[in-house]
């Protein structure tokens, strides 16, 4: 009977373990952040469509060229509101890794205290969001309205305000939600329930959900702000 | 066995958890009549709670089919108890167009999701991945339990669509906008879109989640000695099936959100240059409404063979077991699911060859549609080389295994007509397409499913369905099948388009008012005849003769081994060890040999 | 690749300050990464030739990709996973790229045959916009506008 199994020393694929050498918790957690990068691909992708579709677009650096308490008056200043964003999510992943590193240390004190650390990253990068949003609708651009012409100076249609409330609502709703479950996390960890279980796995599978809501913001901040 | 120790030392973090998780079940023996039989976290109770919400739909489904069938059948005549009970729908005893778009719609989306992908998959993934992978049950069992709970909240919504006062939406199952994205559109846009789309959201997330147990299932939680390339063909196709699932449910959801947006919040992704009767000229600008049907479709092709792979898997399967002999081809078999798997992504825009698409990536699309022959007569000649020879039960499931391989060729060889951009130009929108999909798709799943409902009918209840009356439900619904759909074909030809409510209208069409009403006679005997499956499956439950053997079927698969009616954690005692593929049927003068039994000393290889 | 896998199957196979360090190197890497991405950024703004920019714009496509290798590979802990595990993640994704290319061809051919066939939307799209509020005299300095 031909068999994958027999190339490989270890013999991964024989049943009674994982062939991943992962528990399934964890496994799961990795298949269902395929199928969420499947739902966000399909925005973007229906955006870049949308885009390729349309005589013109708004120049993203005219748009979104202010951040709070900006001088009345000072010349716009794009991409730095949003850069320090990019920041903020960045550093709150590397403190989630830390997190989940001190799980697998068993060091409870570094979890909490990289917990903490990443849910106030969270916060902070949604308070951001909150303030872009406030700001455009300030501005007169909400989903159906769009103010700003195209970068030609053309009539613009409403599509670029909608995709950019959509996808970037549905990812902050996605950084809302890892809140959330950080969150959760922070309690349990202070309950003790990974001590008593003897393992931190918890920890890490919280962590990809948050990491693959920073890479998501890779590719908005990208495709959004840059391109 | 020295291997076993080197492996115990790298299994690591991965045992604990799992250990937790069956020990579980198999303490978990004080159940109420809540735990047992609604919110059961037993894969084999899920299944069949999937199994029965699917038959309600496959009832209702059929049922609607019959009604707009009495339309097209017979346009003319008046049935004054239509009235009685659909009200208004059927004022002085005819279906009126909007009830009669209502039902299509209704009919396409309840079949081909709530009947053959819940209903299917759902229940044979949930029935027998643990049981043929050699599992306790599901990697997470209160997830499974929430995928079925999802799907009937789904379910429960969808139908209520059906009892509102505009009654459901009616703009055919794949909701293309404008139609799914302006209330003003029709009756049937306003709330039962809306119930609709909250229906299909929740069926996503259902699906969502039972796929996701399924693929890790699979994968983790195989027994020892159960290597991928043991694992009987029913598994394979329903690991493909998850995959599918997952990774093409989630741009539908995507899709669907982007309509939300236009339905109620004033965007315009799908929208551009509307004038709507009554309501004038829209200010939305910028839109695709063929964006939507780019986003459905590439759902919409998975979907089909999230349809058809767990049919064609459990074929192999039946049809291997009832001939005696291995399945032939094995490798080839897993190599054709992997292939249409793949191929099914890369397709989708061969249902769109008309509406404006560039006709250079119209071309690749043909190219790519075409090649999914390949695979799917390599399952074809497998199948038929499976039987060539065989020493043959012809027990009902075998029949319709048999039957499914016949409708699967049928129905197959027009989607190469229909693959051509060419040819299409011609056939789209007619009978022509509703014959292929009805025969390749809808038919020939429902007899995979059948054929699974009374090989496995046994392990489920303990009992055997009845099989005269199984005999009698094959002949009737595989003649009446092809009686139905056949004639369909040469409509097609002839340029009859699908969806119109009433073909009289055109003098050309005239000539098949006949052939219409002979189609729609036979569709009603045909569903008078699954009522006597209904009869039969529910008898049987209750009345049916008791097994007096684990292995009715002398099968060589794990699910046999277990106790006649297993309990939550299926095997009494340790899980068994597997020691061959599941194919070793007629080998060394032996009629069958169990995956369990350790391989002989003068075995020959296989 | 295969030889590295095999030995750090477990995640306890690091050593802790390792791991640590190997952490922030990442860091540093995205940090600079996306540094870059902006200085290309704002190099693009002024610039009126259209090739160069889409240049750029390939170049900033590319170190999203690599920032996203990164997050995927250290952060998600994906590089130090056994090579199965690797493979059935990594494999699915290359659906993307019929996905993409499929659409985003199908959505310029749709433009193409909208503005050959469609006059009022080539009309209608190059007419010229106000913007609603009223120009602040700083505004006509802004980079990359209509001029």
């Amino acid at each position: 009977m031909a068999t994958t199994t027999a190339i490989t020393p270890v013999k991964y694929w024989s049943g009674g373990k994982s062939p991943f050498n992962v528990e399934y918790g964890k496994l799961m957690m990795w298949y269902f952040l395929m199928s969420d990068a499947f739902t966000f691909g399909a925005f973007l992708i229906a955006y870049g469509t949308t885009r390729f579709a349309t005589n013109g677009w708004p120049n993203p650096n005219e748009v979104f060229s202010s951040y709070p308490f900006k001088p009345e008056g000072s010349s716009p200043a794009p991409l730095i509101f949003v850069s320090i964003m990019t920041f903020i999510l960045i550093i709150s992943s590397v403190t989630m890794v830390l997190a989940v590193h001190a799980g697998h240390n068993m060091d409870k004190k570094g979890v909490v205290r990289n917990l903490i650390l990443t849910i106030l990253g969270g916060l902070a990068f949604l308070s951001c969001q909150a303030w872009e949003w406030t700001h455009l609708f300030h501005e007169g651009a909400w989903w159906g309205r769009n103010p700003f012409p195209n970068a030609d100076g053309t009539l613009s249609t409403t599509n670029f305000t909608n995709f950019f409330f959509t996808i970037t609502g549905f990812h902050g709703f996605h950084v809302f939600s890892g809140v959330v479950i950080n969150i959760v996390m922070l309690l349990m960890t202070l309950g003790n329930k990974f001590e008593q279980r003897g393992h931190y796995l918890m920890i890490e599978k919280a962590g990809l959900y948050w990491h693959f809501v920073d890479l998501v913001w890779v590719f908005v901040f990208t495709c959004f702000y840059l391109v | 066995m020295s291997n076993e120790t080197i492996l115990q030392s790298t299994i690591g973090v991965t045992i604990p958890s799992e250990i937790d998780n069956h020990e579980e079940h198999v303490h978990h023996h004080h159940e109420s009549f809540i735990t047992k039989y609604v919110f059961s976290q037993d894969h084999k109770m899920i299944g069949k709670q999937f199994l029965i919400t699917g038959m309600f739909w496959a009832v209702l489904g059929g049922l609607m089919s019959v009604l707009f069938r009495l339309q097209l059948g017979y346009p003319d005549s008046t049935f004054p108890w239509l009235e009685d009970i659909i009200g208004k729908w059927g004022k002085g005893g005819h279906i009126s167009p909007e009830a009669y778009y209502a039902l299509v719609t209704t009919h396409g989306t309840v079949l081909v999701f709530f009947v053959l992908t819940a209903g299917l998959s759902g229940t044979f993934a949930n029935l027998l991945i643990p049981l043929q992978v050699g599992a306790r049950d599901m990697a997470s069992p209160f997830m499974n339990m929430l995928s079925y709970w999802f799907f009937f909240t789904a379910s429960v919504i969808m139908l209520s669509s059906v009892f509102v006062e505009t009654g459901p939406f009616s703009g055919g199952w794949t909701a293309y906008p404008p139609l799914s994205a302006l209330g003003s559109a029709s009756p049937g846009s306003k709330t039962g879109m809306d119930l609709w789309i909250i229906a299909m959201a929740l069926f996503v997330v259902s699906s969502l989640l039972g796929g996701l147990n399924y693929i890790v299932t699979i994968l983790n939680m195989r027994t020892k000695g159960m290597t991928m390339t043991r694992l009987p063909l029913t598994i394979w196709a329903l690991f493909f099936t998850a995959v599918l699932g997952v990774l093409s449910f989630p741009v539908l959801l995507s899709g669907f959100i982007l309509l939300i947006f236009d339905r109620n919040f004033g965007t315009s992704f799908y929208l551009s240059d509307i004038y709507v009767n009554g309501v004038g000229a829209l200010p939305n600008e910028g839109g695709s409404a063929i964006l939507f049907q780019h986003l459905f479709w590439f759902l919409g092709h998975p979907e089909v063979y999230i349809i058809l792979l767990p049919a064609m898997g459990m074929v192999s399967e039946i049809l291997s077991t009832n001939s005696r002999k291995p399945i032939f081809g094995y490798m080839a078999m897993v190599g054709s699911l992997f292939a249409i798997a793949i191929l099914a992504f890369l397709v989708w825009a061969h249902h769109m060859f008309v509406t404006g698409l560039n006709p250079f990536l119209g071309s690749i699309f043909v190219l790519l549609t075409l090649l999914i022959a390949v695979p799917s007569a390599i399952k074809v000649f497998n199948w038929l080389t499976t039987l060539w020879r065989g020493n043959i039960r012809f027990t009902p499931a075998m029949l319709f295994a048999i039957g499914f391989v016949s409708l699967f060729i049928s129905g197959g060889l027009t989607g190469i007509w229909l693959g051509n951009s060419a040819l299409d130009i011609h056939l789209h929108d007619t009978y022509f397409v509703i014959a292929h999909f009805h025969i390749v798709m809808g038919v020939a799943s429902m007899f995979g499913m059948f054929a699974g409902i009374y090989h496995w009918f046994p392990k489920m209840y303990g009992k055997y369905l009845n099989n005269n009356l199984g005999y009698i439900h094959f002949w009737l619904t595989m003649i009446g099948a092809y009686l139905i759909f056949w004639p369909m074909h040469y409509e097609g030809l002839a340029g009859m388009p699908r969806r119109y409510y009433d073909i009289g209208a055109w003098e050309s069409f005239k000539q098949f008012a006949d052939l219409n009403r002979f189609i729609s006679t036979v569709a009603m005997i045909v569903f008078a005849v699954q009522l006597l499956f209904l009869f039969n499956f529910f008898y049987s439950i209750f009345k049916g003769r008791k097994l007096t053997t684990k292995n009715p079927w002398n099968s060589t698969t794990l699910e046999w081994t277990t106790p006649i009616n297993p309990g939550h954690g299926n095997w009494v005692g340790e899980i068994p060890e597997v020691h061959r593929w599941a194919y070793d049927y007629g080998k060394d003068g032996h009629d069958f040999i169990q995956q369990t039994t350790p391989i002989g000393e003068d075995e020959s290889i296989h | 690749m295969e030889q590295h896998s095999a030995t750090t199957v477990l995640p306890h196979g690091h050593k802790p300050d390792a791991a640590v360090k190997e952490i922030w190197k990442v860091t540093g890497i995205l940090t600079v990464l996306t540094l870059v991405e902006l200085g290309l950024g704002f190099w693009m703004m002024g610039m009126q030739d259209e090739t160069t920019k889409h240049f750029i714009k390939g170049a900033i496509i590319i170190l999203m990709l690599a920032k996203a290798f990164y997050i995927v590979g250290y952060f998600m802990h994906l590089k130090h996973e056994i090579r199965n595990l690797i493979m059935t993640i990594c494999i699915p994704l290359i659906l993307f790229a019929w996905f993409i290319i499929a659409f985003l061809y199908e959505g310029n051919s749709y433009n193409n045959l909208k503005n050959k066939y469609n006059g009022y939307y080539k009309e209608h799209s190059s007419q010229h916009m106000e913007k609603k509020e009223e120009p602040k005299p700083a505004e006509t300095k802004k980079p990359g506008a209509k001029d």
